[in-house]
C-alpha cells in the first residue's frame, strides 16, 4: 500500500470540494500560461520591431561620434565590417548624417539630413513601410525628401511641397538645394519625428560636398543572432570604432522591456499563486478537520507526525499535479491559438511610441519556460500552503483526536 | 510462584484534568500489573476512569504522577516519538466505533500497522491472510469499511490490532455497538487469539458478557481499583450506573 494511493483516495472523499479546488488551481495555471505568453509575445515582438524598424541590432560609428556629430567623423576601412556581415548573413545599411536648415514658405526648422540607400533600407529595415503620407524614396528619387511627421507639421509641408535646404558643406561652402516632399513618416521616435529629413546618398553628397562619407553602419540579423553576438563578431575585426548593441544605444527601452517582462510575470504569478495557495489551504484545512478522528487513530496505532505531514502535503501536491495537467492543456491550447492567429489590436490607433513599434496583431509567444513556471510555482505554493493544515494534523494529540467531534 | 512476564506495571498513577481550582481527578492512585497472557477486563460505572486508564497504559495519554512501566520502559521519560514507536510495535488498539480508515480496504486496514513497521510485502500478506482466515474474514479483503457490517468491521479492527502480534491489545468497549450474538463471537475469537497466539488482552467494558471470558476482572470505582480478581457474582453490584 503506497502513501500516494492513500493520498489519492483521500482526495476523492469529498469530490465536490476537490473538483472545485482543482478547477480553481487549473484556471490559475491556464491564465498564467495564456497571460505570460501574451506578455512575452507583445514585448519580444516590440523588441524585434524596434530593432527591425530603424536602429538595427548593432550600430557602428567612429569613436565618440555621439559626443560631437561632426560631418567629418566618418567611418574608414569598412570592408571588414562588410565581410563579417556577409559571412554571417547579417543585413547591413550605410547612412550619412549632416545638419542644416529646411524651409517652406515663411517657416523653417533645424534638421538632421539622412543620406540613405532606399533599396538596402527596404531590404533590411522596416521604417520605409511606416509612411503616413505619400511614398518612401526609391533609388531614382533624386531631389525628393521624406520628412518626420512633426517636422513636416512644423514647417507646414505636405506631399509635393517645395522645400529650400541650407547646409554647410564639408568643404566649408554653403550648400543649398530645392527638394520636393515625397513622403511623411508615421510617428516613430521623437528625434526622427521632429528632425529627420531623408534623402538619397547621391543627393547628400552633392548637398554637403562629400564623397561617400559614411557615419553609421546599422546591422540587422532580424532576430537570428543575439545583438551581443553580432557585436562580438564585428569588434573582433575592427579597431577605432564604437560597436554598440541596440540595448546600449537605447538603454531606457532595453531596460523597460526587460523589466516589464519580469514585473508583469512576477506580479501575475504572485496574484494567481496567492489565490491558488489560499484555495488549496482552505481545502486542506477543511479536509484535516473532517478527518481529525482518523488522524487520532493512525497516531494511536503508531503513525509518526512526519508521515502524517507527508501524507497531507502529498494530497495537496497530487491535487496540484492533477490541476496542472488540466491547466496546461487548456492554457497551452489557448496560448497556441493566439500564437498562430493572434489578437487584432490594429484598431487601437498609433502603434509606435518612443521608438518602440507595436504589431497590429498581438501574438502569444509560447515557450517551455512559460508552461513550466506556473506548474512549478503552483506545486511550490500548494506544498507551502499545505504545511499549515498538515502540521495541524501531525501535531494532534491522539487521545483528543479519537474523541473529536466535528 | 507467578513466573509470567510483567508487561505493564502501574505504581500510584494519578491523572488530573483541568487547571487551578477546577480539577477533575480521573485516577486517584492506581496500582496494577498486567502479565503476559492475561485476558483481563476492567469494569466500572461511567466516569470511573476506565478509558483514562486504558489511554495511559497505551501511551496515548500521560499520567499526572506515578510510574507507568511498559515492557521495562518508563513512559514518563519517553518522548512522544518514542511512545509512537512503542505503540506501533507493541500495542494493539480496538476501539468502540471500529475506527477503520474509510479509504482503505479491509486488507489494507489490517496491513497498515505492518506497513508502518516496514515489514516486507510478502510477509505482510502472509500475516494478514493468516489472521483473516482465523477471524472468518476471507473473501472480504477488498471491501471498504462502508461495505462491511458492524461485526465484520469490528473483526477487521481486531485483525488490525493483532496482526503484528503485539505484547498487549487494549480493547475499549468493543461490544458496545454490536448485537449480543456478534459480541459473543468476537469474544470467542479474542479468547482463541489469547490462547493460540499468546496475545495479552485488556478490555474496558460495561458488558457482563465480557466478564464471562475474562481470566481477571478489575473493578474501578471513582478513579481507584476497588477490586481485582473478583468473582463474577459481584459484577452487577459494581457495574450499576
Amino acid at each position: 500500500m503506497k502513501i500516494i494511493k492513500v493520498s489519492w483516495r483521500n482526495l476523492w472523499r469529498n469530490p465536490i470540494r476537490t473538483n472545485v479546488t482543482i478547477s480553481a488551481v487549473a484556471i490559475c495555471i491556464a491564465i498564467l500560461i495564456i497571460f505570460q505568453s501574451m506578455i512575452v509575445g507583445l514585448i519580444e515582438k516590440a523588441k524585434f520591431n524596434t530593432t527591425n524598424l530603424i536602429i538595427g541590432e548593432v550600430q557602428i560609428h567612429v569613436e565618440d561620434y555621439f559626443d560631437d556629430r561632426s560631418i567629418y567623423k566618418s567611418l574608414q576601412n569598412i570592408e571588414e565590417i562588410h565581410s563579417v556581415a556577409k559571412e554571417n548573413n547579417i543585413g547591413l545599411v550605410e547612412r550619412s548624417y549632416g545638419f542644416g536648415l529646411i524651409s517652406s514658405g515663411t517657416k523653417s526648422a533645424g534638421t538632421q539630413f539622412w543620406g540613405i540607400n532606399p533599396e538596402s533600407e527596404l531590404q533590411h529595415f522596416d521604417f520605409a513601410n511606416h509612411i503616413d503620407k505619400g511614398n518612401f524614396l526609391t533609388n531614382t528619387s533624386l531631389k525628393k525628401i521624406v520628412l518626420g511627421k512633426k517636422l513636416a507639421s512644423s514647417i507646414a509641408a505636405d506631399i509635393g511641397t517645395e522645400l529650400v535646404v541650407f547646409v554647410q558643406g564639408a568643404d566649408g561652402s554653403l550648400g543649398n538645394e530645392l527638394f520636393y516632399v515625397s513622403g511623411i513618416l508615421k510617428n516613430m521616435a521623437d528625434n526622427i519625428d521632429r528632425g529627420a529629413a531623408m534623402i538619397l546618398r547621391e543627393d547628400f553628397d552633392i548637398l554637403f560636398s562629400t564623397n561617400n562619407l559614411i557615419h553609421e553602419i546599422a546591422l540587422n540579423s532580424k532576430g537570428r543572432l543575439e545583438s551581443e553576438e553580432i557585436q562580438k563578431l564585428v569588434s573582433a575585426k575592427t579597431t577605432g570604432v564604437d560597436v554598440e548593441t541596440w540595448q546600449q544605444l537605447m538603454p531606457t527601452i532595453a531596460m523597460m522591456t526587460e523589466k516589464m517582462i519580469v514585473f508583469m510575470r512576477t506580479l501575475f504569478s504572485l496574484i494567481f499563486g496567492i489565490a491558488a495557495s489560499l484555495g488549496v489551504m482552505n481545502t486542506m484545512i477543511m479536509s484535516t478537520y473532517d478527518r481529525m478522528r482518523e488522524f487520532g487513530i493512525i497516531r494511536a496505532i503508531g503513525t509518526t507526525p512526519w508521515r502524517i505531514l507527508k501524507q497531507v502535503s502529498l494530497e495537496a501536491i497530487l491535487m496540484t499535479i492533477f490541476s496542472s495537467i488540466i491547466g496546461v492543456v487548456v492554457g497551452l491550447s489557448v496560448a497556441l491559438y493566439f500564437q498562430k492567429y493572434g489578437f487584432d489590436v490594429s484598431g487601437s490607433g498609433n502603434m509606435s511610441f518612443g521608438g518602440v513599434v507595436m504589431d497590429p496583431i498581438w501574438r502569444a509567444n509560447v515557450s517551455v519556460g512559460i508552461v513550466f513556471l506556473p506548474v512549478v510555482l503552483m506545486i511550490l505554493v500548494s506544498t507551502v500552503a499545505s504545511i499549515y493544515p498538515a502540521s495541524i494534523a501531525a501535531r494532534i494529540k491522539p487521545v483528543e483526536a479519537i474523541h473529536y467531534k466535528p | 510462584m507467578n513466573t509470567k512476564r510483567e508487561i505493564v506495571s502501574l505504581q500510584n498513577v494519578i491523572k488530573n484534568y483541568g487547571h487551578g481550582e477546577i480539577i477533575t481527578k480521573a485516577l486517584r492512585g492506581i496500582n496494577l500489573k498486567i502479565l503476559a497472557g492475561d485476558f483481563s477486563a476492567m469494569m466500572g460505572p461511567s466516569g470511573c476512569g476506565k478509558s483514562t486508564l486504558l489511554n495511559i497504559i497505551g501511551g496515548l495519554d500521560r499520567a499526572s504522577s506515578g510510574e507507568v512501566i511498559f515492557n521495562g520502559k518508563d513512559f514518563n521519560i519517553l518522548s512522544n516519538k518514542d511512545l509512537s514507536i512503542i505503540r506501533r510495535n507493541n500495542i494493539g488498539f480496538v476501539f468502540q466505533n471500529y475506527n477503520l480508515l474509510p479509504v482503505l480496504t479491509a486488507y489494507e486496514n489490517a496491513e497498515y500497522v505492518l506497513m508502518l513497521q516496514e515489514i516486507p510485502i510478502s510477509q505482510r500478506k502472509e500475516k494478514v491472510m493468516y489472521f483473516f482466515k482465523e477471524m472468518g474474514l476471507e473473501g472480504l479483503e477488498n471491501r471498504f469499511p462502508r461495505e462491511l457490517s458492524g461485526g465484520q468491521q469490528q473483526r477487521v479492527a481486531i485483525a488490525r490490532a493483532v496482526v503484528s502480534e503485539p505484547l498487549l491489545v487494549l480493547a475499549d468497549e468493543i461490544t458496545a455497538n454490536v448485537d449480543s450474538e456478534t459480541a459473543q463471537s468476537l469474544l470467542e475469537l479474542m479468547k482463541k487469539l489469547n490462547k493460540n497466539n499468546k496475545i495479552t488482552f485488556l478490555f474496558s467494558t460495561h458488558d457482563p458478557a465480557v466478564i464471562k471470558f475474562a481470566k481477571k476482572i478489575i473493578i474501578l470505582k471513582d478513579g481507584k481499583i476497588a477490586n481485582e480478581q473478583m468473582s463474577s457474582e459481584n459484577i452487577e453490584k459494581y457495574t450499576q450506573k
